[in-house]
């Protein structure tokens, strides 16, 4: 089945973070001056104003901060995953990123609960990162 | 709606999705839930239902309609989402002086404020509060030189029933996590200690975004709400102020007017 969801635009400014999901990375900036890890890409540090940075990979673990179990598909690519589950991860670098979180039931959810990136190869050019629980027994 | 990069890829679409998002965490900070807000939307609707205008005028709505009704995106069932209205609202803004020579009774603009903390809610740390409600509600009052227990009557942007909530608990009506008390027993409805969305509001009236709220507050002020205005009618105080409030994004900017009769 053709996959029939949106998929990212790639722009001048992201288009860094999406080759680096299509080779199993998250890759953010760093502010060179201040440290500070930052999502949305910018070519200016949200706290500090510095135009300097570095890159730096995750290693993909973070909390789920939020969640939202979608009951109703707002476009039709979703209506088969129904219910599934967006939700905002706060990586242990700093940035807060809106994801899936998949392999789990959604009433076994709880914010805080720790997760690691799964990678979803979508087409030979584009690869999501979703997330899944990483449960005591397996850590 | 805000959330950075690309929402939709991941299945992320309008506003129930990102207040579900604000929702859900305060259900985690601070102990709130369907449990608070269906009071929320069964209150509201009983106003609705003495307001010949409201599209739920009709419809009357129980606790256990609630707990019935079908989720959208959890933790938000049905009622706990606004409607969608085609239509209009306005409000006329003069001087006083020349407000006193009119016909109709003027609401008195006592107090304004505004506070708008994140361009970027996915990256807040503090999705469930305090909202920019905090302040603006702070300096609304400063300048109209009351305090919160002396206000009446308010009409809360409730595009969804936690959004009155978070809104009212910012605005210091109940500390983080009493809402489900401070709502028991009847607090907002008609008889209630303190009428919250006296038309039954974006949630059971219309949406006409932050004019729902401010059009309702002036027409209380002015005596024109029929079945459902304030006072020995409807078993409440007359209102002298009415607190009001809009808020836009989500929970990302805030505006709070308090009016008080001449």
């Amino acid at each position: 089945m053709p996959y029939d969801k949106p998929l990212p635009k790639l722009n001048s400014d992201n288009l860094p973070f999406w080759e680096g999901c299509r080779q199993h990375q998250l890759r953010f900036q760093q502010c060179s001056d201040c440290g500070h890890v930052r999502w949305p890409p910018s070519d200016f540090c949200p706290q500090c104003h510095s135009n300097h940075t570095t890159r730096l990979v995750s290693k993909g673990i973070g909390r789920i901060y939020t969640f939202a179990v979608y009951r109703v598909a707002y476009h039709p690519g979703f209506t088969a995953d129904l219910p599934y589950t967006v939700a905002v991860v706060a990586l242990d670098e700093g940035p807060h990123m809106l994801t899936n979180i998949i392999e789990c039931r959604t009433d076994r959810l709880r914010c805080d609960m720790p997760v690691e990136v799964v990678w979803e190869n979508v087409d030979e050019k584009t690869t999501l990162p979703k997330f899944r629980p990483v449960f005591s027994d397996k850590a | 709606m805000d959330f950075s990069g690309d929402d939709a890829v991941f299945g992320h679409f309008g506003a129930t999705g990102g207040y579900a998002l604000a929702a859900r965490r305060a259900m985690h900070e601070f102990g709130t839930g369907p449990e608070t807000w269906k009071k929320i939307a069964v209150g509201q609707r009983k106003w609705a239902n003495l307001n010949p205008a409201a599209m739920m005028h009709d419809k009357p709505l129980t606790e256990a309609d609630y707990d019935k009704a079908r989720w959208v995106v959890e933790p938000f069932r049905l009622p706990d989402n606004c409607l969608i209205t085609d239509g209009g609202r306005a409000v006329i803004i003069t001087s006083l002086e020349r407000a006193r020579d009119l016909k109709q009774p003027p609401a008195v603009i006592m107090g304004i404020g505004q506070h708008n903390p994140s361009t970027v809610i996915a990256q807040s740390d503090w999705m469930a509060g305090p909202t920019g409600a905090g302040q603006a509600g702070q300096t609304a009052l400063a300048m109209a030189d009351i305090t919160i227990n002396d206000v009446d009557a308010c009409q809360i942007y409730d595009c969804f029933t936690y959004t009155v909530e978070i809104t009212l608990q910012d605005y210091g009506f109940f500390k983080p996590g009493q809402g489900g008390d401070w709502f028991d027993g009847g607090t907002i409805e008609p008889g209630g200690r303190m009428p919250v969305n006296t038309s039954g509001g974006l949630l059971s009236e219309a949406y006409f975004m932050g004019l729902t709220p401010i059009a309702e507050g002036v027409m209380q002020i002015m005596g024109r709400c029929g079945d459902r205005q304030l006072g020995p009618s409807t078993r409440t105080k007359s209102p002298e102020i009415i607190m009001c409030s809009d808020n836009g994004g989500i929970l990302q900017s805030h505006a709070c007017i308090l009016l008080r009769r001449l």
